[in-house]
């Protein structure tokens, strides 16, 4: 130990300047990591063993309450469904639209810029003012679609008002802001394709859609894998969408998402016990997502040689 | 070579037909994808009256401009444009200026466990945000910094992304320059400044647009950390316009208009820097 010590004692006199300077680099971003990042995590995790109203003046040791509380909870499975609904709807639509798009992008076209900032666009846009604008497109009277129902000679449907039609609206939102941000990707990928595999290809007399089926989605597997997994973790921490458009409703659970549900629990109920356990099943649900995605990707993406 | 392999890739070149389907296809899709946009614009210019009647016009009888000016009068806008420069340009030049930091030090400053204290680091981007809402929140009121700027300016820098990116850039700087600037006397704040960034400026200006346009279009941290009207950021003050239209308070043509005050900076910024966004938004997917 005693040498142990001397070794450091050494290496500090000898890299001593170096380390300090290291430490005055990272220091207050590490400050602001402990505070904002590493200690809510803990937190969350002690606080989800707690009942709390955050006006109390301390939260009460609760041990599993919360957690038993959540899992019979029907509400707590909905908002898991609806989120497992919105969350797989919107990746496969949208990135199934933006293959296409991307395989139509990839040749020599006019305009192929005009494309690529209107379809990125949406991106872009803050999600809040992309809800309430689709809000009025979806609206019975004020929206562009009522023209339509208007010379059918039928009422269109009331998508915010309709328990079964809610959930949708907001999908609408996200397949929106998605189609364009994944063609971008996906057009990224196509052109980086080697051109010798379908040289071979067409040597060989493939038609198009075996080279698609044979080529292009292997040698694209990588990146649709990639989008898959991000988009759907990014998709399961959809709010913005819901607090606009419907709150959840239009009868509570109908249209909630995961976060919304937290936020809700949290900041309108108060229940900051219940709002940790719920944060603290997101996290591990999340951490698996991501472990997954590992272990999957190794078995069927093709990586190239 | 892009154009030699998109000939490959797309199907048949030279017949007219297929290139007509394509392009009609790009169309309708652009179409589709812009027609929130348009109509945004087209019911910001209605009349009350005109919004009234059914079916709605697709293009108004005379535009309004008016209509802007009820809107910026309809809400503080102008204190709330006021908040969200303020709070998203400080978050922003906050976490981008201690994540060039961070990112240098794990990149060229020799320290004990670097790795791991860099893993430590890297980790955090697997955790969601909405995990840290309730602790942050709680930190907050305890320093008393709920609805104040420091409240949307401070707990939203502490990001695991930009160090990631600004670290990664580094590791690709051909190191002989740094060795050479080295031998010469420079310290590492010198190399830092008169180096590394010069170099990596492209990265840079992505990073820093994706991180304004993350605080500038955030809404649930600052819908919970701040409950007066003169401390929102636009975007929470649209819910609440939105919220007093459902009492019949705020008209749907002023709500659209109110609505394009928020986009407007955002697609000017997008038209005129549109490559360095698209290069920081597609670095950002990492992220997730």
């Amino acid at each position: 130990m005693d040498a142990g010590r001397r070794h450091f004692a050494r290496a500090f006199r000898r890299n001593g300047r170096e380390w300090l300077t290291f430490l005055l680099f990272a220091a207050p971003n590490l400050v602001l990591f402990a505070v904002f990042t590493y200690w809510p995590i803990l937190r969350s995790f002690t606080l989800s063993f707690t009942k709390w109203n955050l006006l109390s003046p301390a939260p009460k040791w609760a041990g599993l309450t919360n957690y038993r509380a959540l899992f019979v909870d029907p509400i707590f499975w909905r908002v898991a469904l609806n989120t497992l609904i919105y969350a797989v709807t919107v990746v496969t639509v949208a990135q199934a639209c933006a293959f296409l798009l991307a395989l139509l992008l990839n040749r020599p076209l006019r305009g192929r810029a005009v494309f690529r900032t209107v379809a990125f666009l949406p991106h872009v846009t803050t999600t809040a003012v992309a809800a309430l604008v689709w809000v009025i497109v979806l609206h019975p009277h004020y929206g562009p679609l009522s023209g339509l129902y208007a010379t059918l000679g039928v009422n269109g449907p009331n998508w915010l008002e309709s328990t079964g039609l809610a959930l949708l609206a907001v999908i609408a939102v996200g397949i929106w802001k998605e189609i364009g941000f994944a063609s971008l990707f996906f057009l990224a990928g196509l052109q980086g394709l080697p051109a010798d595999c379908y040289e071979a290809a067409a040597l060989d007399g493939a038609r198009p859609l075996s080279r698609l089926w044979h080529i292009t989605i292997p040698l694209m597997s990588p990146v649709i894998f990639f989008l898959l997994v991000t988009g759907f973790i990014a998709a399961t921490k959809a709010f913005d969408s819901v607090a606009i458009m419907t709150e959840g409703g239009p009868v509570y659970p109908a249209s909630s998402t995961y976060v919304y549900h937290l936020y809700k629990v949290g900041f309108r109920d108060f229940q900051a016990g219940l709002a940790s356990a719920l944060a603290c099943v997101f996290f591990i649900i999340t951490v698996a997502i991501t472990a997954l995605q590992f272990r999957m990707a190794s078995r069927w993406v093709h990586y190239g040689e | 070579m892009g154009s030699s392999v998109a000939a490959h890739v797309g199907h048949t070149r030279k017949n007219p037909l297929t290139t007509a389907a394509v392009y009609a296809s790009l169309l309708a899709a652009c179409m589709l994808l812009g027609l929130p946009f348009f109509w945004m614009v087209v019911t910001s210019l209605k009349s009350p009256h005109e919004l009234a009647g059914y079916p709605p016009s697709w293009w108004p009888e005379s535009l309004r401009w008016g209509n802007y000016i009820d809107a910026w009068r309809s809400a503080p806008f102008g204190r709330m444009y006021v908040n969200s420069l303020i709070t998203g340009l400080a978050a922003t030049a906050l976490q981008v200026g201690l994540a060039l930091l961070m990112a240098y030090a794990f990149a060229f400053i020799r320290f004990p466990a670097r790795r791991f204290w860099l893993l430590l680091v890297l980790a955090t981007m697997m955790i969601p945000d909405e995990m840290k809402l309730v602790p942050n929140y709680l930190t907050l009121s305890r320093l008393d910094w709920i609805n104040t700027y420091w409240a949307l300016i401070v707990p939203p820098a502490a990001h695991a992304f930009p160090v990631f990116v600004f670290y990664q850039q580094f590791r690709m700087l051909p190191s002989a320059l740094i060795d050479a600037a080295k031998a010469d006397g420079a310290g590492h704040g010198r190399i830092l400044w008169r180096v590394v960034l010069p170099m990596s400026r492209p990265v840079l200006v992505a990073v820093t647009l994706v991180s304004f346009l993350g605080r500038w279009n955030d809404f649930l941290w600052p819908l919970i950390v701040t409950d007066t009207a003169t401390m929102r950021t636009l975007p929470v003050g649209l819910a609440y316009l939105k919220k007093q239209a459902e009492e019949g308070a705020s008209p749907w043509h002023l709500m659209m208009a109110a609505a394009l005050f928020i986009v407007i900076p955002i697609v000017i910024l997008y038209s005129i820097l549109q490559k360095q966004f698209v290069e920081g938004i597609t670095k950002g997917a990492i992220k997730g």
